[in-house]
């Protein structure tokens, strides 16, 4: 790399750096900082897009597009599946939000965390880094329709246990910070 | 140096007074001791070269030498500053500062590894050296900010305000020195190397002038921005500031041990669907 081409790239980075430094954030760093009432583990994110599953397998099952197929004008039919497409990769997208609330709620439970382990987090990194890739990746096959749409539904199966798992994750979180202060009380 | 050049020397040396003002009027020092330090190095190495330009002339050579040693000198204290800033909100979050540090400090030792590495490949003058080293240190700088802040983002933290003008200052700084300094070095070590060999010495007179006025250029530019860094940081401690950073409640260690294996666990499955999705 010449010299030019280092100044350009530094100076682009730069100011992206000086962009993020100097914009104020609304958001506060209480939302992790503050202490842990019930009220917090309430807002905390939950897998919401697992609860539109079935309406999404619905309109994205075999027999669905078979029935469609067979009766629908050819125009209307490719319309529709078109449409499919479009509303399984907005599901797609839900997903992803899922995921990242998973992975966020990692993060903010390692942030309040007073020891944290080197191996743990680095996984949690790579996998969400692995995860990027493979939701670009099944939302490209999904665009250019090589992907049936069917195979959605394994993965939705699984964002739902993972919703029940947030649940209790979060029921948990709730009951173990409230015991110190329950102890505290009482003494 | 010419009468614009005073007048910036002026107003910054201004700047800096103002600046070491409040930072004691604020005691700043007690939050940030490292920052305070700093602060009084630029105002000491302003005041420094003022005397020594005063008192040896502007063109001789121990004027030469302690310009370039005290820019190394501004870049330790500035380092120290940096250290102390990444430190300051994250100490409280003991996990992840237990982590962090180890990266952060990772991250410095590759790039001070570099920069020895490339200031001892240079060619043997004392200007080359110091700006290969000033501006290695600046991309260090710049490099262990933005790391910084990838880190707050990551774990969702946000940064102090003041802590945040701080860092955008001293990114400013660094940046705008990084860029000056590359210019400067590749005209050093590329067109005009050759030019400073002794049997060259009748051509030097012939090229000073456009020497003088690049320099002076980056001079100019170089102070104005300076002073808006220092600007940004006079803005940021027009308030109070906190001696001691609120430390948040911690979660019971057993909490993370028990349900970071779990989530990670889940994500990894999630993964493994992706995977199974995109086989033929």
């Amino acid at each position: 790399m010449n010299d030019l081409s280092f100044v350009i790239l530094l100076a682009i980075a730069l100011s992206g750096v000086l962009v993020w430094l100097l914009i104020p954030r609304h958001k506060s760093s209480r939302t992790a900082s503050a202490s842990f009432h019930p009220e917090a583990i309430n807002s905390l994110p939950t897998a919401r897009h697992y609860g539109y599953f079935p309406q999404v397998r619905q309109a994205l099952s075999a027999a669905d597009s078979q029935y469609l197929m067979e009766n629908a004008p050819p125009q209307v039919a490719k319309q529709a599946l078109r449409e499919r497409r479009a509303v399984a990769r907005r599901f797609l997208k839900g997903l992803h939000e899922d995921f990242s609330n998973l992975a966020k709620l990692g993060r903010m439970i390692a942030a309040m965390s007073p020891e944290v382990s080197r191996e743990q987090e680095t996984e949690r990194l790579i996998l969400s880094l692995k995860f990027q890739i493979l939701y670009a990746l099944v939302w490209l096959r999904l665009s250019t329709g090589n992907l049936p749409l069917q195979q959605l539904e394994h993965l939705t199966g699984l964002v739902g246990r993972l919703a029940t798992r947030m649940d209790e994750a979060m029921a948990k979180i709730s009951a173990l910070s409230a015991r110190p202060l329950a102890g505290g009380l009482g003494a | 140096m010419n009468h614009f050049q005073t007048v910036l020397t002026s107003l910054t040396l201004g700047i800096e007074t103002v600046l070491c003002v409040i930072v004691f009027a604020r005691r700043v020092q007690r939050a940030l001791p490292f920052f305070v330090i700093y602060a009084s190095v630029l105002l000491a190495h302003t005041i420094g070269m003022w005397i020594v330009y005063q008192t040896f002339g502007f063109h001789a050579l121990t004027g030469y030498y302690c310009y370039w040693i005290s820019l190394l000198l501004n870049a330790g204290a500035r380092s120290l500053a940096i250290a102390e800033l990444c430190r300051y909100k994250l100490r409280v979050y003991q996990g992840i500062w237990g982590l962090v540090w180890r990266l952060l400090a990772g991250v410095s030792m590759l790039f001070l590894l570099h920069a020895a590495i490339d200031t001892w490949g240079q060619p043997n003058r004392l200007a080359i050296y110091s700006l290969t080293l000033d501006r290695d240190l600046d991309v260090a700088s710049v490099a262990i900010l933005a790391a910084l802040l990838l880190v707050h983002n990551y774990y969702g933290l946000s940064l102090e305000p003041l802590q945040r003008k701080i860092a955008a200052g001293i990114c400013l700084i660094c940046g705008v020195d990084v860029i000056g300094n590359t210019i400067l070095l590749s005209l050093f070590t590329g067109y005009l190397f050759p030019l400073f060999g002794a049997n060259r010495t009748p051509l030097w007179s012939t090229l000073e002038p456009q020497i003088v006025r690049a320099k002076d250029i980056w001079s100019t530019i170089h102070l104005f921005c300076f002073m808006a860094a220092m600007g940004i940081w006079c803005y940021a401690l027009r308030k109070p500031i906190p001696a001691r950073i609120e430390t948040p409640e911690m979660l019971p260690a057993e909490v993370y041990r028990e349900l970071s294996p779990a989530i990670n666990l889940r994500l990894s499955a999630f993964n493994n669907r992706l995977t199974e999705l995109l086989k033929p």
